[in-house]
C-alpha cells in the first residue's frame, strides 16, 4: 500500500514490560566443520545461561523456559526442515512449545519480535531466541545462489543469482540522485572492519586503508570486496524473559524499550513512488521540492516504518541524541548509508554526514556497529539480528570487555588477541538500538533496548 | 523355511569424504561427506503465462488494473499481477509501448551465482517505462564503453528462437 489508514500506523502497545537477561553466541567462521549447527547452538546457550552471572543454575534456568523462538533464514543451506525441533531436542527444551521464524536477513531481529510479543502478552514468561545459520555446505558460488533466491525467481533471480547486484541498482541510483563521495562508503567498511578487530567472534577482522578498500576486487559495479558482508557460520542467542522473572535471573535485565516492524515489496521494482512517511524528528517541509522518487531505489520504506513504530513505542523524538549506541545491518556499505536516512539520522540524501561527521565512531556520539556488524564479524543469517541485540545488551550492561577483552575469549576460538586490540565499550551507554534487514529491503525490524526500569 | 527379502544398498552409494572444504583442511577427526543433490522442479507460471509466452512472440505485457482510480493504481504494472494489490479485483493485460524507455539503475554482474546461463561481464538494469508505475529488472545483451548509464535510452530484444522461457528472454540494447 502506498497510502496508510490509522490503523496501519497504530502504534503498538504491548501488555507487560519483556527484558533481555542474557545474550551468547559462537565464534563466526566461513566453515565451521568441527561442529554441527545443534553443537553450534547449544555452545551459544551455554555462554548465555552459563556466562551472564545469571542468579540462577541451568537446571533452574530450565525448569524457568516456557516458549522458545528459533531463527534460520534458509532450509536451503542447512538443508534440514524443521530445524528447531532439532535444535529444540538437542537443548533438552521439550516439550515445551516452540516456533521458527523466517524473514530472510531479518530473521533475527523477526524471531526477536515474535519472542517479545509472546512474552508482553502473558503467552510466555521466559523465551530462548536461538539463531544459527550454516552457509558452507555449498561453494561461495551456490551459496550466492541460495541467497539471490530471496529475489523473485521468476522476474529476478535469474538475471544473475547475485544479491550484490541488486544491491548496487541501489547504489547507483543513490550516487546519482545524492553523489556522495565515494571515501564515505569505504569508510563504513574501514570502520567496521576495524571493530571487528576487537571481537574474538569475528570472522573477517582486518585493518585497511581507504585505498585498499576501493583498490580491491569488484563485486558488483562500485561494491568491492570489502564492502560487501561475510557469509559466515555460526549460533547466537538471547534470553527474553517477563519481569518477574528478569529480575529472578539477573540484576540487570535490560528493558526492551520500544520494537518495530516493517515490509515493502520483495522486488525493490515495484515500489511506487509515494509520500515520505515522516519520523518523529522531522517536520513535513524538510522534503518540499524533492524530485526523487521515494523510496524508489534510494530509500527503505520497510526501515522508516519499522523505525517510526520503535520510536514511537520507545517514545524517542531524536534518535540521534536519544540513543548512545547502534548496530545496523551493513550487509552493503551502501545499504548502511541509506539506513542512516530511513531511520532518521539525517535526511534524506545527508546520509554521508553521518559518517563524516565522525557521529558514527566510538569516540562519536552514536557509535555505530561496534560489534563488526556484518562487514567485519558475522552474517550467519539467522543469527545475524540476535548477535546484534546480544551485542547491545552486554553494552548496556557494561559486560563488553568480559565477553571480547579477555584472554580466554579469544583462545576458546583459537585466535590470539591482535596488538591493536582496542576497548569498545561505552561509558555509560544507556540506549542502544538494533536494525534486522532483509532482501533489498522486504522485511525490516528495529529493537530499541534500554538500561531502565519500567 | 521362511523367505526373505533383502534390502540393498549399491555399491555406488559409497559415500565420499571431503578433504577440504574453503580451502581448508577438514580436521582429522572430523567426517564431511559430499551430499550431491540433482533435482529438477516443475515450476508454473500460472496466471502470469502471457508474460513469458509473449515475450517469445516478441511482445511485452503488462497489466493494469481497470478498476482503481487513476492515477493511483491505474498504471501499468511490469512484472504483471494478475490480482490488483490495492482493491484485489482481477487486472488486464496492456501491451507496452517500450518507446522512452531509458536506464532508472544499473549495475555489472561478474561473480554470478550457480545457474547463471549467460555470460559475464552482464550489465544488470532497471528501467524507466513511461506509463509504467514499477522499475523492472532486465539486463542489456550489448554494450559498449561506458554503458549503461542512467538515462540512457534502451529498446527491447525478444529471444524468439529456443527461447529459455524465462525472464532471460528480454533483454535491452542501447538506441544509438
Amino acid at each position: 500500500m502506498i497510502k496508510f489508514g490509522k490503523g496501519n500506523l497504530r502504534v503498538p502497545e504491548l501488555s507487560r514490560p519483556v527484558y533481555v537477561v542474557a545474550g551468547g553466541m559462537t565464534d563466526f567462521r566461513k566453515a565451521y566443520p568441527e561442529k554441527q549447527s545443534t553443537e553450534l547452538c547449544m555452545d551459544a546457550m551455554r555462554m548465555a545461561v552459563l556466562e551472564n552471572d545469571l542468579k540462577v543454575d541451568l537446571a533452574e534456568f530450565k525448569r524457568m523456559v516456557n516458549f522458545c523462538v528459533y531463527s534460520q533464514f534458509a532450509d536451503h543451506f542447512g538443508d534440514q526442515l524443521l530445524a528447531a525441533a532439532k535444535m529444540h531436542d538437542y537443548l533438552g527444551f521439550d516439550p515445551v512449545g516452540n516456533i521458527e521464524v523466517k524473514t530472510g536477513g531479518a530473521t533475527g531481529g523477526s524471531a526477536i519480535l515474535a519472542g517479545v510479543t509472546a512474552v508482553a502478552s502473558g503467552y510466555a514468561s521466559v523465551v530462548p531466541v536461538i539463531g544459527w545459520e550454516r552457509m558452507d555446505e555449498v561453494s561461495t558460488r551456490q551459496g550466492n545462489a541460495y541467497i539471490a533466491s530471496a529475489a523473485d525467481k521468476d522476474f529476478e533471480s535469474e538475471l544473475g543469482w547475485l544479491y550484490s547486484t541488486n544491491y548496487d541498482l541501489m547504489n547507483q541510483r543513490y550516487y546519482y540522485t545524492y553523489k556522495p563521495s565515494r571515501e564515505t562508503l569505504a569508510k563504513v567498511a574501514q570502520k567496521n572492519h576495524r571493530h571487528a578487530l576487537s571481537s574474538p567472534f569475528s570472522h573477517l577482522a582486518k585493518e585497511y586503508t581507504i585505498e585498499e578498500i576501493l583498490a580491491s576486487k569488484v563485486v558488483s559495479g562500485l561494491l568491492t570486496f570489502p564492502e560487501c558482508c561475510a557469509m559466515s557460520v555460526g549460533s547466537a542467542c538471547i534470553i527474553l524473559a517477563d519481569e518477574e522473572n528478569a529480575f529472578k535471573l539477573t540484576d540487570n535485565p535490560i528493558l526492551v524499550k520500544g520494537i518495530g516492524a516493517g515490509s515493502h515489496t520483495l522486488r525493490t521494482a515495484d515500489r511506487r513512488d509515494m509520500e515520505i512517511l515522516l519520523l518523529p524528528n522531522e517536520s513535513p517541509d524538510l522534503y518540499e521540492g524533492r524530485t526523487e522518487k521515494w523510496p524508489g531505489f534510494t530509500g527503505f520504506l520497510a526501515a522508516r516504518y519499522a523505525a517510526r513504530i520503535a520510536y514511537h513505542t520507545a517514545g524517542i523524538t531524536n534518535p540521534l541524541e536519544e540513543l548512545d549506541i547502534l548496530e545496523t545491518h551493513d550487509a552493503f556499505t551502501i545499504s548502511d548509508l541509506q539506513t542512516y536516512e530511513d531511520i532518521g539520522l539525517r535526511p534524506y540524501g545527508r546520509g554521508s554526514e553521518f559518517i563524516e561527521s565522525g557521529e558514527a565512531y566510538y569516540e562519536g556520539k552514536l557509535p555505530t556497529n561496534l560489534s563488526g556488524g556484518l562487514l567485519g564479524t558475522m552474517h550467519a543469517v539467522g543469527a545475524t539480528g540476535i548477535f546484534q541485540v546480544a551485542e547491545i545488551l552486554w553494552q548496556l550492561q557494561g559486560k563488553w570487555a568480559k565477553f571480547h577483552e579477555r584472554e580466554r575469549m579469544w583462545t576458546r576460538f583459537g585466535k590470539e588477541k591482535p596488538r591493536n586490540f582496542k576497548n569498545l565499550q561505552v561509558p555509560n551507554a544507556k540506549t542502544g538500538m538494533a536494525i534486522s534487514h532483509a532482501g533489498t529491503g522486504s522485511h525490516v525490524t528495529c529493537a530499541i533496548l534500554s538500561r531502565e526500569v519500567k | 523355511m521362511k523367505i526373505r527379502q533383502k534390502v540393498i544398498i549399491p555399491p555406488e552409494a559409497e559415500g565420499r569424504l571431503v578433504a577440504e572444504i574453503f580451502k581448508r583442511q577438514v580436521p582429522p577427526d572430523v567426517w564431511v561427506i559430499e551430499n550431491p543433490k540433482n533435482i529438477v522442479h516443475n515450476h508454473s507460471y500460472g496466471g502470469i503465462t502471457p508474460f513469458f509466452e509473449g515475450l517469445t512472440q516478441g511482445k511485452l505485457l503488462g497489466t493494469f488494473c481497470p478498476h482503481c482510480p487513476f492515477p493511483y493504481c491505474g498504471d501499468i504494472w511490469l512484472p504483471p499481477r494478475v490480482d490488483c494489490p490495492d482493491c484485489w479485483e482481477k487486472t488486464a493485460w496492456f501491451e507496452v509501448d517500450p518507446d522512452g524507455a531509458t536506464v532508472y539503475s544499473f549495475s555489472i554482474t561478474n561473480y554470478p551465482g550457480a545457474g547463471f546461463k549467460g555470460t559475464v561481464p552482464c550489465p544488470l538494469i532497471s528501467l524507466e517505462i513511461p506509463g509504467v508505475c514499477t522499475n523492472m529488472m532486465s539486463y542489456l545483451s550489448e554494450f559498449g564503453e561506458g554503458e549503461p548509464y542512467i538515462g540512457m535510452p534502451v529498446r527491447p530484444v525478444f529471444r524468439v528462437e529456443k527461447p529459455t522461457r524465462t525472464i532471460l528472454d528480454l533483454s535491452w540494447v542501447p538506441i544509438d
